[in-house]
């Protein structure tokens, strides 16, 4: 077990440094930097000296493994460095903007697995039935429906049907909880229910798997029943690959919410980011991919150890 | 060097006979077995009919601004009314599935098809060909689709080509891991011993022997991102960073105004997101239907 958990360990870091290569060469191949972009404004009246100042105070003249090597030994010290548009420290700029992001996937996350695992379990059932079919159906759907549309047909309804339109100004949770449900919840719902389309998909096909072991008919067989068969035999042995994707679905929430921001007006990563690329401020991008990607990483990586851990017949791989 | 070439036997080169009336005779059983995925053959082929005839069918010019009929309401001049400039909402959603198909299908089939070399490459080479690609791939994976496009489509800029290939780059390693694992079955089968055997480069092998064999997770794969390739589509263009006005496009029509004038003129807000959640829920329940029909061992995924 500790050979497996030190070199699945140890496999994250290659991957890491790979994401921030990438990074680094991608957004320095987009034409145009920031420097360029902030005086963009007066073009022309500001002289060339002016601009190659500005870039060497930044670090922009160096050669690029130079400005990498910089940069890495910056992030070991767990030092992002300063935005370069704003001059703020990284860390201030996301931290707020974080929360925010975390707060809606977890939210979302909780409408999914409610919603999921009882339409999942209830569709594994009674399968090839019509409720079957309207799960399915209603599953496929929360797949099609692109969630930034599904946030503007929320705020239409909200608008015609009550009145109301969900407040523009974020206000944090521990500040006025109530006031912050009443702006998150129509995002959370919005991607909650693509996201439990993915989950019940997933909670179904695993538990009509389970439903057809040899330890369920016995379960049956010794007369036990229904409820404490799928409780204690068929959920909990179909919960390993739900939870999979579950898990990297959320990973992947912190960052991909980019479009659903947009809809909402919620000042998180995706729009940080792509506020960021416009800006082409090199020091915010690599610090929001690392989050975002890092975040997947340790999910997958979490994940694997939960499978080792659960089915020791893994590590043997 | 001037070795003979020994003959090569018939099953291992030539292509099955009647492949046309087997196709015909798999597509009859398809719609039988699954009316479902029928269902969803039928939007899609109408969806092509109506992006091709799309001159014919749209009442008007899509991209005809006219001032006097803005933000009408649904009518019979405008069947689903008309946008802030005036333009009529119909033939926009005509001439968008053209959009939406050209780089639905043109992302979807170049991603799925380099990550399935890709991924039979890796799998037949095997070692530390194959290791070296994992990790790239890892890394390619750990990117949210929508950011990896995003960031594609700010050095490439935003024409329709290049929004195909933002959209194609990561889809390439998803397709390249599913189809690894089937080709590394597919290796240790005896055909390709033999075309070893009988001499044939490495392209020829991957290309020509492995590669068909890996047919049925491929399809599945491709009609997997078709639905994603027109969702991210519509996600980079209501962002500003996809297809640019005035050429019509689904996500571009509920960009802006579709928001600001959700009240007043819902139609430009409803319109446009049936059309894409119709369009993507065709495609996947073609693919799942697919998918059940090929290889019943994936129905997990």
């Amino acid at each position: 077990m500790w050979k497996y958990l030190v070199k699945r360990f140890l496999l994250m870091f290659p991957t890491l440094l790979g994401v921030a290569v990438l990074t680094f060469v991608l957004i320095r191949v987009i034409p145009g930097d920031v420097v360029e972009l902030r005086y963009a404004g007066d073009r022309g009246s500001v002289s060339q000296d002016v601009l190659d100042k500005e870039r060497a105070r930044f670090g922009l003249d160096q050669p690029l493994y130079k400005q990498f090597g910089r940069w890495v030994l910056g992030v070991a010290r767990l030092d992002f460095g300063e935005s370069m548009w704003t001059g703020a420290p990284i860390w201030e700029e996301i931290r707020l903007r974080f929360a925010l992001s975390l707060q809606v996937a977890i939210m979302a996350t909780a409408v999914a697995v409610v919603l999921a695992i009882p339409l999942g379990v209830l569709a594994a059932l009674k399968q090839d039935t019509w409720i079957d079919y309207a799960v399915r159906i209603f599953s496929i759907a929360g797949l099609a429906m692109p969630s930034f549309w599904l946030g503007i047909v929320f705020i239409l309804l909200l608008l015609v049907v009550f009145h109301w339109l969900p407040p523009m100004i974020y206000t944090p949770f521990w500040q006025n909880p109530w006031e912050n449900m009443k702006q998150l919840i129509w995002p959370a719902l919005a991607v909650g229910y693509r996201y439990s389309a993915v989950a019940t998909r997933m909670t179904r096909s695993a538990m009509l798997e389970v439903l057809r072991e040899d330890y369920i008919r016995t379960a049956r067989a010794k007369g036990l029943v229904q409820r404490l068969i799928l409780a204690r035999h068929a959920l909990k042995n179909a919960m390993l690959p739900v939870l999979t994707v579950v898990a990297l679905e959320f990973a992947f929430l912190i960052g991909g919410l980019v479009v659903t921001e947009q809809v909402f007006n919620l000042n998180g990563l995706g729009l940080l980011f792509v506020q960021a690329v416009a800006h082409r401020d090199y020091t915010l991008i690599q610090a929001l991919v690392m989050l975002v990607a890092g975040c997947f990483i340790v999910a997958n990586f979490l994940m694997d150890v939960g499978y080792a851990w659960i089915d020791p017949r893994i590590r043997y791989r | 060097m001037a070795v003979a070439r020994v003959p090569v036997p018939e099953a291992v080169e030539a292509a099955p006979p009647r492949a046309l009336s087997r196709w015909l005779g798999a597509a009859r059983e398809f719609c039988r077995a699954r009316t479902l995925g029928a269902v969803g053959a039928a939007v899609i082929v109408v969806m092509f009919a109506v992006a091709l005839l799309a001159p014919v069918l749209a009442p008007y010019d899509p991209e005809a601004v006219d001032f006097a009929a803005m933000l009408t309401r649904p009518s019979l001049a405008h069947w689903l009314g008309t946008d802030s400039f005036g333009r009529d909402v119909l033939s926009r959603l005509i001439f968008g599935s053209r959009t939406a198909l050209m780089v639905g299908f043109g992302s979807s089939v170049l991603g799925a098809t380099l990550g399935a070399i890709l991924g039979v490459g890796s799998a037949y080479f095997g070692g530390r060909v194959d290791l070296y690609l994992q990790r790239v791939m890892d890394v390619f994976l750990s990117f949210p689709l929508i950011v990896l496009a995003l960031a594609l489509v700010a050095i490439l800029g935003n024409s329709i080509p290049n929004l195909i290939m933002a959209i194609m780059v990561p889809m390439i390693p998803r397709s390249a891991l599913v189809i690894r694992s089937s080709a590394l079955a597919i290796r240790e089968m005896p055909f390709v011993d033999a075309a070893r055997a009988a001499g044939f480069g490495h392209a020829r092998i991957v290309l020509r022997h492995m590669l068909p064999n890996v047919m049925a997770p491929y399809l599945i794969m491709l009609t997997a991102f078709l639905g994603q390739a027109v969702l991210a589509e519509a996600s980079l263009s209501f962002l500003g960073l996809g297809v640019q006005e005035p050429t019509a496009a689904w996500g571009l029509m509920l960009r802006g105004a579709a928001v600001e004038f959700a009240e007043t003129a819902p139609w430009m807000a409803i319109f446009p997101g049936l059309a894409i959640s119709l369009s993507v829920f065709a495609f996947n329940l073609f693919g799942d239907s697919l998918r059940d029909a090929l290889d019943p061992r994936l129905r997990t995924q």
